[in-house]
């Protein structure tokens, strides 16, 4: 089960405005047979960049965190639908990331080339395009006849 | 050099017959020195800022992902300025995409309120030259 996390950017309104806004994007997530795990306000201020929508030209939105589940195929159909409603500025839906574990390679990168693993994976890659060499079969290390 | 090995050799196999399998300290006779300890001048293991104090980089998180951003062009920094892991770094530049994306960021710039903040690296020193 993957977890969504839905970024909105309100128009800036009322309270009471606010909350049927809420409550109607929660009723389109509950309408797709999902379910909210949490519901964050991130509050009210300008935004970095300022954002035309609908017709007009926004630089102050109410910023809100929705954490859900839906079934994946109806995530695009969800994300149609807040595009049309005209009380959100923004709206963005990303997957929830799971914490991952993986070992700081900064050491390894700072040593001189040669001893670098992805420089010496490169060396390696490299020898393989190299011609074959004859080989003698002599047992010897040394050619005995005259070159 | 082959000579000095063979001595050494050697001379373990005889005091192991004397000794009865018995590894024993004795006073070496040559001045072939027998060193058995690891390298004692290996640096210590650097780990990158974020691997060091074990840092969750976030797209929601403005305040941290806003100092890896030029103030004057709101640019993300290469990895020999900030001085991050290969992998940290790919992670820190996703997160800062989403969050421009999303609007939570700006994009050209580097937000007035965070002008302020403590400086993580020294763009003037970066750990490898530049590329131009
Ligand atoms: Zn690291």
């Amino acid at each position: 089960m993957i977890t969504y996390e839905l970024l909105m950017l309100l128009r800036s309104v009322p309270k009471p405005e606010l909350k049927t806004i809420l409550k109607r994007t929660a009723n389109a997530i509950f309408d797709k047979g999902g379910f909210i795990r949490k519901l964050e306000n991130l509050g009210t201020r300008e935004m970095p960049y300022k954002t035309s929508a609908h017709g007009v030209v926004y630089d102050r939105a109410s910023y809100f965190l929705y954490e859900f589940n839906v079934p994946p195929s109806s995530i695009d159909k969800l994300f149609d639908e807040y595009g049309r409603d005209i009380d959100i500025i923004r709206r963005r839906i990303y997957k929830k990331k799971e914490a991952e574990t993986f070992e700081c390679t900064l050491h390894d990168e700072l040593q001189p080339p040669p001893y670098r693993k992805n420089v010496q994976d490169l060396i390696a890659e490299a020898r393989k395009l190299d011609k074959p060499k004859f080989k003698y079969n002599t047992g010897l290390d040394y050619y005995p006849f005259q070159k | 050099m082959i000579k000095n090995k063979m001595n050494i050799f050697l001379r373990k196999f005889t005091s192991k017959i004397i000794t009865g399998n018995k590894p024993t300290f004795r006073a070496c006779s040559s001045d072939v020195p027998q060193f058995d300890m690891e390298n004692p001048f290996e640096k210590e293991k650097q780990e990158c800022l974020l691997c060091k104090y074990n840092i969750e980089v976030d797209y929601k998180n403005v305040k941290l992902l806003s100092q890896f951003q030029s103030p004057y062009t709101g640019r993300i920094y290469g990895k020999h300025i900030t001085g991050l892991c290969t992998k940290q770094q790919e992670i820190v530049e996703k997160e800062i995409v989403k969050a421009q994306s999303a609007g939570l960021m700006a994009t050209y710039l580097k937000e007035p309120c965070y002008l302020k903040d403590p400086r993580l690296f020294d763009v003037e020193k970066p750990i490898r030259p530049h590329r131009f």
